[in-house]
């Protein structure tokens, strides 16, 4: 990841809940308050992009397609101005938020799935396993993790060979970005799932539940999984603007896939078309703004998701 | 702080940076093509004794686990990380050395600037909770988090070297130049400092500002501050002896966290400014696919993060009495 | 503890205050400095030794230290170099070649014949060696293209060589004489094998003839020449030249606005017209001597080749194809009008050889596809056409990372898609897709289809043509695997042409047979585009004048054209005050072309205001929105 998460209290003591009581409250507490539900709202307009592009902005233009003047400013018919290839801006940038939005969040799922798979087995079953599962997750948290995903991206990508094989739709070089942020950030999601499961270990429905001997899966599956929810989907939050601006960064310093552009690559494109040098701001602000205001959204979301599931916080204000 | 303490936390790094070297061993075996052409960079006609020397040195005539694993770590411990694949046939430890200085310089200050302007401007807010500068400094320290580095650097480019004129664009100091004396060389070089030391100073203090902002915020509401408080100690008082202090130590420790993360941004901070250290390097060796210089910069970036958390968690141990155990 | 973290952090803002003083712009100022001429390019230098040049950076590091036998004037005639007079026999056989009078190296020993002559007969000595090559392998063919037999001093002034057929190519032989007392002292592995025991590299202090020698050299980031003060010539106006690798050419270009360059190659296309128009700079576009193509595996199912259709082995098949290249549209879209569109392998650049082929490929996807069904690749159910073996037809189209094609690999997958072709679309790292393209006989697998590259080409069209004859292919060269006896034949009798009419005759044919055979289909010409400050140096003279740029031409004559901008009489006191300084003391200092940038910058800062305004606005409207409020609870 590029950014830490911001740093929230994630140890919040949590009461022992069902599954899904209280994600209409959370919800409900979420839209309640201003920077909450102004974060909702731009992810609910930029996931509304990510799904149906062609529905404000026609379909992704190619270099066959597009009519633009080259590197056209903003005008009437094209609010956000042209690339040197003539092609919309606005009609890449609502197209690039697919791919960045599928990126992220497929790498958020990866990432939250490790961790929370490897921080309640951890937790739970501990001894070796802990030990070891642990050392590891401290090596990933301990290492420039970027470093090493431009290295492996760098690797996979020539041991795989030739790239443009699609997997539902996505370019196989795109899934491997997708794969070593999963790789290379799921450590601190375990740390911190784990060390919840410690604390809920120890509570008498647990042993309830053992007593009456339930299997340490059921257990997991059934008791510890659906109390660790609430952090799980504050710290997926977290994740997925994470992982937008590694898959940014990523693009940005050449790993990316010119033919299917994300918001990473549209700035790359413009870097090397030489827009900051030619004065065509209209080149890298759409997409640089997409990218601000989307981490932005998701980092507003998280810390109200933090203020209502941390009522330690609250209370003290 | 005992010895066990200090011990434990010696084991921990030792064991990472095993993992590490580790690590780059399997990436190294996992590259396309023969591992000796990999060590010898692509030089199209290399004599077959060359190549036999190399296989010997690196003991690839040997079973992979563990003559070549030995031979590997033996050489990796001697400094010798192979030759660059870019810079033909030069050895990969003195391409990572000149690159590293540009690098520290930059990122060494950018830390520094950014952990005082951070820790003021968070104590500050923290201080004065709900006041014009914490709800200004709070809201700023939340977009520039948002913002990749290199866009904040591709706008301040754009504003104050290409727009206003005022900095250089690109590089350490001007080519070539001939200076009167050291400090007109300082000046110099300040002049080329000064817009990636802003990127990377901008990127970090949001960080700080807002950690050190919570910690001063839960350090205020510790009851020994309320007891300063009842003894009739004025405000700054109870800030500057009592508050400040403790609200320091989650800082010292995401310091080096931070470290880490750092690196990512100043690979692509470089690029934009075209500085000439480990971030422009990494992304050449990318170009041309020069592995043996990646994994360099990868070993010698993620050793250095381990001593980098090593020596906060001593510091750390020193001074919190409550992890002296 | 807690005095010892003040006094820790009381030192921190002490040295923040330092740095801070530093870096107060606008307070550089500086003595009396040599006059640089800073060049810019995006092109690596790689070495320092002239038998492993590669690129055309490479090739100027050597120009500007060495002395070619004869050298070119800046009309591109033969000029003076490390000979003053030369001429051949009536028989074109014999060649003599009479060297300068007391001319030193740059350390002081005397240059003479006997270095020249080692310089040749280090070359035969290597092409009957059992490589056959040296370094790179791209110089030693100057030599054998003249059929160059043996060489040898009469007396310390005067070099005879003798060639096997008759030539007109000993003046153009464009290999750099080297010291003899330095070079003599190293083997061939020493100075072919960059990994052999004491390689010789040529670090600095490089010892030279030319006008300017390496004195400093930062890899992958500048080197510096001083002036030879042995140079037989006049000096050249700069004092020093400073050649930096720039990551891409947009940095590149706003150092040149800053006035930190005077001279750099290779701008983008949209910066070159918006340079055109700015004060005291000259822009100079240069007719390409070479070519981009689209390359083609002849041999793709051939055994040990590793193509992925048999349909590219196919003539009809790589004929039809070429008509759905819109080369018009490549040249006005992507280099943005700066080019010519492709036709042969000789570029017009070469007016006296070029010649347009008879039957050229005009753009139509129906004529395409007309052709495709004709050849028989019927088009599956899914619309991609298969090949003789039933396979789809998918191509792999790649290219060389160190050269930005992706956009015209995004418009040649969007016209073969039309055909029912499919395209996977890559870049591939320079030196593995070097590996990736020879085939069997030069040792490699020919693992590729397709690839987007280019050549360039000498002062004669005879490099561009000894490319592609058959035993090229084994050398790795002839990449895409042409063979043609007839075309050997003709290179071989073109060579040995001292006629021009004659000569001329047999390169058309060459080009036609090219042409035909479909092996490269040639994209474009794509145009040099250089810019120069002129408020530093004047006399930028372009090479030659009607078509080429002042430096990167060949031989060193544009560098000597200089002067000094401050020391010729300008029209006005006005411009005289303006520019005198930024000519003589700190580049960066340089008064900024104000003027159009100023006006350019002016949306860029408003947005840039507006966008700090927004932020600083809206945290505040955050904040003081959740403020109170998380307070009340």
């Amino acid at each position: 990841m590029i950014a830490p998460p911001m740093p929230i209290a994630q140890e919040a003591p949590l009461t022992p809940r069902r599954r899904g009581a209280g994600a209409i409250t959370v919800l409900r507490e979420l839209l309640r308050r201003p920077n909450g539900s102004i974060g909702v709202a731009i992810l609910v307009i930029f996931s509304v992009f990510a799904i149906v592009p062609a529905l404000f902005v026609g379909p992704l233009e190619t270099v066959i397609t597009a009519d633009g003047p080259r590197l056209g400013p903003p005008s009437a018919e094209y609010p956000f101005g042209t690339d040197e290839l003539g092609r919309s801006m606005l009609n890449l940038t609502v197209h690039a938020t697919r791919i960045s939005m599928v990126i992220g969040l497929l790498a958020t799922l990866i990432t939250v799935g490790v961790g929370v798979f490897v921080g309640i087995l951890s937790g739970y079953v501990g001894g070796r396993f802990d030990a070891v599962a642990m050392r590891i997750a401290d090596f990933f948290l301990v290492m420039p993790t970027f470093v090493l995903a431009i290295v492996l991206t760098a690797v996979i990508r020539d041991v795989v060979g030739s790239v443009s094989r699609e997997i539902a739709g996505i370019r196989l070089s795109l899934l491997i970005i997708v794969v070593v942020i999963g790789l290379t950030s799921w450590s601190s999601t375990a740390r911190i799932i784990r060390s919840q499961v410690l604390s809920l270990k120890e509570r008498a429905f647990v042993d309830r539940a053992r007593v009456i001997g339930a299997s340490p899966g059921h257990i997991m599956l059934r008791h510890l999984l659906p109390n660790v929810t609430n952090l799980v989907v504050a710290n997926a939050v977290l994740t997925f603007a994470g992982a937008i601006l590694t898959e940014t960064t990523l693009s940005f310093i050449g790993l990316g896939d010119p033919s299917q552009p994300s918001w990473g690559q549209l700035l790359e494109a413009s870097q090397r078309a030489s827009a900051p040098g030619l004065g065509a701001w209209w080149y890298f602000v759409p997409p640089g703004a997409a990218v601000v205001l989307v981490v932005f959204a998701f980092t507003l979301v998280g810390n109200a998701l933090d203020e209502i599931m941390n009522p330690r916080r609250r209370a003290r204000g | 702080m005992s010895v066990r303490y200090v011990g434990r936390r010696l084991m921990t790094a030792v064991l990472t940076i095993g993992m590490i070297v580790l690590l780059n061993f399997v990436l190294f075996r996992m590259m396309p093509g023969s591992p000796e052409r990999i060590l010898l960079g692509r030089i199209p006609n290399v004599s077959s004794e060359v190549l036999q020397a190399t296989r010997e040195r690196w003991g690839l005539d040997k079973p992979l686990v563990p003559d070549q694993f030995v031979a590997y770590v033996g050489s990796t411990l001697g400094g010798d990380l192979g030759f660059s694949y870019g810079e033909r046939g030069r050895p990969v430890a003195a391409v990572l050395e000149q690159h590293l200085w540009p690098t520290l310089l930059l990122f060494g200050l950018g830390e520094v600037v950014a952990i005082i302007l951070g820790l003021a401007l968070g104590a500050y807010s923290g201080w004065r909770r709900g006041g014009l500068i914490d709800h200004i400094g709070n809201g700023v320290s939340l977009v520039l988090y948002a913002t990749p580095y290199f866009l904040l650097g591709m706008g301040l480019l754009l504003v104050f070297a290409s727009g206003l004129h005022w900095f250089p664009t690109f590089g350490m100091s001007d080519v070539g130049r001939q200076y009167k004396d050291a400090f007109d060389q300082l000046i110099d070089i300040g002049r080329h400092l000064a817009l990636p030391l802003a990127t990377v100073s901008l990127g970090l203090v949001g960080q700080y500002a807002i950690l050190m902002r919570s910690s001063v915020i839960e350090t205020m509401t510790e009851d020994y501050i309320t007891t300063a408080h009842a003894k009739g100690l004025t405000e700054g008082r109870v800030l500057r002896s009592h508050a400040l202090p403790n609200a320091l130590l989650p800082t010292v420790s995401l310091v080096a966290i931070n470290l880490g993360y750092v690196i990512a941004g100043a690979i692509t901070v470089e690029i934009v400014f075209n500085w000439p250290g480990l971030g422009t390097l990494t992304v050449e060796a990318l170009e041309s696919r020069d592995y043996p210089v990646l994994q360099g910069i990868f070993l010698l970036l993620s050793v250095t993060v381990v001593f980098a958390n090593l020596a906060a968690d001593l510091l750390y141990g020193i001074l919190d009495p409550r992890v002296r155990t | 503890m807690r005095t010892r973290l003040a006094v820790r952090l009381g030192r921190f803002i002490a040295l923040a205050a330092l740095v801070a003083a530093g870096l107060v712009p606008g307070a550089a100022n500086a003595g009396v400095q040599p006059l640089v001429l800073n060049v810019g390019t995006d092109q690596d230098l790689t070495n320092l030794n002239p038998w492993q040049s590669i690129t055309v950076a490479d090739y100027e590091v050597f120009t500007i230290q060495y002395e070619l036998l004869v050298s070119y004037d800046i009309s591109l005639q033969p000029a003076p170099g490390f000979a003053d007079e030369w001429s051949s026999s009536d028989d074109g056989m014999t060649h003599t070649f009479h060297i300068r009078e007391g001319m030193r190296w740059s350390d002081g020993e005397p240059a003479t014949c006997e270095d020249a002559r080692w310089t040749y007969q280090f070359v035969l000595d290597v092409l009957a060696s059992e490589d056959g090559y040296v370094g790179s392998g791209y110089l030693e063919p100057y030599i054998s293209n003249t059929g160059l037999e043996s060489v040898e001093c009469t007396d310390a002034n005067t070099l005879v060589a003798r060639t096997s057929h008759p030539t007109t190519l000993m003046d153009d032989v464009y290999i750099p004489i080297l010291p003899a007392h330095i070079w003599s002292q190293y083997s061939q592995a020493q100075i072919s094998n960059t990994e052999a025991e004491d390689y010789f590299a040529n670090e600095p202090p490089v010892v030279g003839s030319g006008p300017y020698v390496a004195v400093e050299w930062e890899p992958g980031e500048f080197i510096r020449f001083a002036r030879n003060e042995n140079y037989w010539g006049d000096p050249g106006v700069p004092d020093e030249i400073i050649f930096r690798t720039f990551g891409g050419s947009d940095t590149m270009v706003q150092a040149l606005r800053n006035g930190e360059l005077d001279y750099v190659r290779g701008t983008g296309a949209d910066e070159f017209d918006a340079l055109a128009t700015e004060p005291n700079i000259r822009v100079s576009e240069g007719f390409s001597n070479g070519y981009t193509m689209l390359s083609m595996n002849t041999r793709a199912t051939q055994e040990g080749y590793n193509g992925s259709t048999s349909a590219l082995e196919d003539h009809a098949f790589r004929d039809a194809i070429g008509y759905a290249i819109d080369r018009q549209e490549l040249v006005d879209r992507v280099l943005n009008g700066h080019g010519v569109p492709g036709s042969t392998h000789v570029p017009p650049y070469h007016v006296k050889w070029h010649v347009e082929p008879t039957t050229p490929r005009t753009f139509d996807i129906d004529e395409a596809n007309r052709r495709l069904d004709a050849a028989g690749y019927a088009r599956g159910a899914d619309g991609i056409r298969v090949d003789k073996d039933g396979k789809p037809i998918n191509l792999r189209l790649t290219w060389p990372s160190s050269e930005d094609h992706a956009t015209d690999a995004q418009f040649i997958q969007g016209w073969f898609e039309q055909l029912g072709i499919g395209v996977e679309a890559f870049v591939t790292d320079e030196g593995t897709l070097i590996d990736d393209l020879y085939g069997p006989p030069a040792g490699g697998e020919a693992d590729w289809d397709m690839y987007i590259w280019g050549w360039v080409g000498d002062p004669d069209p005879g490099s561009l043509l000894g490319l592609f004859t058959t035993d090229q292919i084994e050398a790795g060269v002839n990449d895409c695997f042409y063979s043609d006896e007839r075309y050997d034949q003709l290179f071989q009798e073109q060579l040995e042409a001292t006629d021009e009419a004659v000569r001329k005759e047999k390169i058309a044919e060459m080009q036609q047979l090219f042409y035909d055979a479909a092996c490269y289909h040639i994209l474009y010409y794509d145009n040099t585009l250089d810019a120069q400050r002129t408020d530093k140096f004047t006399g930028w003279t372009n090479q030659p004048p009607e078509s080429g740029t002042p430096l990167f031409g060949y031989g060193y004559a544009g560098y000597m054209q200089l002067q000094d901008a401050s020391a010729v009489p300008t029209p006005g006191p006005t411009t005289a005050a303006t520019t005198a300084p930024g000519a003589t003391q700190a580049p960066a200092a340089t008064t900024p072309p104000a003027g159009s940038t100023g006006s350019d910058m002016t949306v860029p800062l408003l947005v840039g205001a507006v966008a700090v305004i927004a932020v600083i606005a809206g945290g505040f409207w955050f904040t003081r929105r959740r403020g109170p409020r998380v307070e009340e609870e």
